[in-house]
């Protein structure tokens, strides 16, 4: 069930109307990973958000296989995200008050209830894939790199084929960075799963399948191989 | 419909109302949740701010507790009053002001008050309808205790015959009410006048507490009863029997040798020879006949247009203060914006935010609610506490359905009002909250 | 208290549409459940246990707070000229309410539903003996 992407010109404006990203084409098959690089500013988390249906009011055309995110409703998007997209951000955004399996199964707690026992399992067995325990200790005693995990586990706990990570390793320490890109090439390898990275860290750069550059909202000349 | 309400008791009625007036509140519950389970995560809102929540939930049970209190305090206080009336039916008096007169009579205020003749008193006496006519003699005191002359009759009456020790025998001897500070035995003298410029030494008489009456709850607890016998007597008056019978306590009353009395506690059983009396005794320039209970109600309804103002204005404080703490919320909610914009990002339906947030508030209201019940409870018992103390009356100020009903209609205004807030995070757009 | 007033007023007149004719029948004269002899009506007797309206005026009341009042065919005034207890006491019907009686001037017409009860009966709180009575009664 994994999903090509295909973008066609899409371009994000700001309010007031000035370019923020600028895509003419890309094309990404099921299962490949994508990092995204570019200096502070270059409009590579909007870009994201955009392939996520996070944005309004944008133009052109993103596909997600027969899904085209730009004519649904912000309530079919959010729909569209719950089934297949799995979402991963530099500060992680856990609740603090929760444990790791509570942060980790949160879909559960908005999911019709047939599907709550199915989130629940996979986030523990992610969790336990990770290497991470499920205790009852909340995550706001965890190190970065665990946390990282746990939002990773949160990311996967809906099936998600589509991973979409936004510089997923800038707030952990080299260590743990390392881990974490072992794990999400991992995850891409083993599951098919496809994976997209906004990142300055050039080591997770390397491990991607294609590099897609940034400058100032437009795509930088030759930076697709 | 209308026919099936009325036959309902007032119970289920009073419950029916209450479930009316949550049902808003209720069926909001259910369809704002519906499907959704975000237990977890509205625990882990309430216990970031836990301070901030605390203080929220403490200002509602303030503003809610005083206004239940002042509520329950003000019915607690008509019912006190008129079951301190409770024995007085009809009262007669020399035609003057109902208000002063039922203060002497009911509430032991001391006035001068022109006294009543004896034909009267026959006349009274006498009727077919009256079961029960005693005077009533006051005007002396022992200490903070006003001394009346009645008759033994109207001391079973008062006290329903709960009377520890016995009722007197003679004119030296004196009942007293179960809070007065003597004891059965001790022997007192009686001063002239009530209050710091009573004559002390004006009556000559040793009187011996022989009996005391049940508590009443009413400022009788206090008084000293006597022989009308022995106020005629230590006024230097006639006995009020004819000379050959002069050491006869209590009616019948020769009406030649009757000193006067200020007023008659008048007893009737049939409901309607009250009205008859009242108007019967209801003489120009010679008696007049009331219902201290009638002028109680009349006081009441008085009061009812200062009741209402008052409820107005607690309802209006504690719509206010519910307002602050919304506005709080919603202050309070940018701080836990991003997390909100994480479970859109995530997928989370936008209901599912919405329900989250207002739950949150939903929560403080109705934990501030019901802190503000048991407040409501406790202001209306110290308050009961310190009124009966000062006044002899018996306050016993409870919460009734009234104030549930109060409560109910609260909680479901509010609940809606709840929607607001909510609704203004979901305004905010999802990449804006990720950002922080 | 002025809230939940309000309240049961709304409440009364929703189902005032719907309501059946039979209960919106012409109030009972408070003389029509006597005969000339003092003795029960046969209109007096064969609505016993019933749910009867009766217009009339609320005497002023005896007990404050009290669940009770007399309702009077002629407002009880305070005229010491027409003042007269020669229609006694087949004028008067005491009332048994459902709720603690909020006084209405003796001046202002009211109407009264209530049970029908007959025969002698002694108040148990306040002694008071009635010879007949509306119960469970509501008045406006």
């Amino acid at each position: 069930m994994t999903l090509p992407l295909h973008v066609r010109d899409c371009v994000v404006r700001n309010r007031g109307g000035r370019v923020l990203v600028n895509v003419p084409h890309l094309d990404l098959l099921p299962g490949a990973s994508l990092g995204i690089r570019g200096p502070s500013g270059a409009g590579k988390s909007t870009f994201l958000y955009a392939l996520a249906g996070l944005l309004e009011g944008m133009d052109g055309e993103v596909h997600w296989g027969d899904t085209d995110l730009l004519t649904m409703s912000s309530a079919r998007r959010a729909s569209f995200r719950a089934a297949n997209i799995g979402m991963i951000f530099q500060d992680f955004l856990l609740f603090e008050e929760l444990d790791a399996a509570a942060n980790a199964s949160l879909a559960a707690m908005y999911l019709p209830k047939a599907r709550r026992t199915g989130v629940k399992t996979r986030a523990m067995a992610q969790l336990a894939h990770l290497g991470l325990d499920a205790s009852a200790r909340s995550v706001a005693s965890y190190s970065g790199g665990e946390r990282q995990r746990v939002a990773i586990a949160r990311a996967l706990a809906n099936e998600a084929t589509i991973l979409l990570a936004d510089e997923p390793t800038a707030s952990l320490d080299r260590a743990a960075a390392d881990a974490l890109i072992e794990d999400l090439v991992n995850r891409v390898r083993d599951h098919g799963t496809t994976l997209i990275a906004v990142s300055h860290d050039a080591r997770l750069l390397d491990r991607m399948d294609r590099v897609l550059g940034l400058e100032d909202g437009q795509v930088a000349a030759g930076a697709l191989p | 419909m209308m026919d099936l309400w009325d036959s309902l008791s007032a119970l289920m009625q009073d419950i029916v109302l209450t479930v009316a007036l949550l049902l808003p509140a209720l069926i909001l519950w259910r369809l704002v949740l519906r499907g959704f389970a975000p237990r977890p995560l509205i625990g882990a809102l309430l216990w970031r701010f836990r301070w901030a929540n605390a203080l929220f939930v403490l200002l509602i049970a303030v503003s809610v507790g005083m206004g239940l209190g002042l509520l329950a305090q003000e019915r607690g206080l008509r019912e006190g009053t008129a079951r301190a009336a409770d024995k007085f039916d009809l009262v007669v008096t020399a035609p003057g002001s109902e208000i002063t007169m039922m203060l002497a009579t009911v509430y032991l205020q001391p006035s001068d008050v022109p006294l009543l003749d004896g034909a009267t008193y026959q006349a009274i006496a006498a009727h077919k309808n009256v079961s029960i006519a005693a005077p009533l003699a006051f005007g002396d005191s022992f200490g903070a205790s006003s001394v009346v002359g009645t008759t033994a009759e109207f001391v079973q009456h008062l006290s329903d015959g709960k009377i520890e020790g016995r009722l007197w025998e003679s004119t030296a001897e004196a009942v007293i009410g179960a809070r007065t500070p003597l004891q059965i035995g001790d022997a007192f003298e009686p001063a002239h006048g009530v209050g710091d410029a009573a004559e002390h030494d004006a009556h000559d008489a040793d009187l011996t507490v022989v009996g005391r009456i049940g508590y009443t709850g009413t400022p009788w607890d206090r008084a000293v009863l006597v022989p009308i016998e022995t106020i005629w007597e230590v006024h230097g008056l006639a006995s009020g029997h004819a000379p050959g019978r002069s050491d006869q306590i209590g009616p019948p009353f020769d009406p030649d040798y009757f000193p006067g009395t200020p007023a008659i506690v008048v007893r009737a059983d049939a409901m309607w020879a009250n009205y008859a009396l009242r108007s019967e005794f209801t003489r120009d320039a010679q008696t007049m006949a009331f219902f201290p209970g009638a002028v109680l109600s009349n006081l009441h309804r008085l009061m009812g247009d200062i009741r209402q103002a008052m409820s107005l204005m607690s309802l209006v404080t504690q719509c206010l203060v519910a307002a602050s703490v919304l506005l709080g919320l919603f202050i309070l909610s940018r701080l836990f914006m991003r997390q909100m914009a994480l479970l859109r990002a995530l997928g989370a339906p936008a209901r599912f935010v919405f329900a989250v947030l207002w739950s949150y508030c939903t929560t403080l209201l109705v934990a501030g609610s019901v802190l503000g019940l048991g407040l409501g409870w406790i202001t209306a018992m110290v308050l009961s506490r310190i009124i009966s103390a000062r006044t002899d009356i018996l306050i016993s100020a409870r919460l009734s359905w009234t104030e549930f009903h109060y409560l109910a209609g609260f909680v479901s205004l509010m609940t809606l009002l709840s929607l607001l807030p909510a609704l203004a995070v979901l305004r905010k757009p999802i990449v804006d909250g990720l950002r922080g | 208290m002025m809230r939940r007033r309000a309240f049961l007023g709304g409440f009364a007149v929703l189902p005032l549409v719907s309501m059946p004719l039979s209960a919106m029948e012409a109030p009972v004269k408070l003389r029509d459940l006597y005969n000339k002899d003092q003795t029960f009506s046969d209109l007096a007797l064969s609505l016993e246990g019933q749910r009867i309206t009766v217009d009339g005026f609320m005497a002023p009341p005896l007990k404050a707070e009290a669940n009770f009042f007399v309702l009077t065919k002629r407002p009880m005034a305070t005229c010491p000229f027409c003042e007269s207890s020669a229609d006694w006491p087949d004028d008067i019907l005491a009332i048994y309410t459902k709720r603690t009686v909020k006084e209405i001037p003796f001046n202002v017409r009211i109407v009264t539903q209530g049970v029908l009860e007959l025969g002698e009966m002694t108040d148990p709180d306040t002694g008071f003996v009635s010879r007949v009575r509306l119960v469970d009664a509501k008045y406006s």
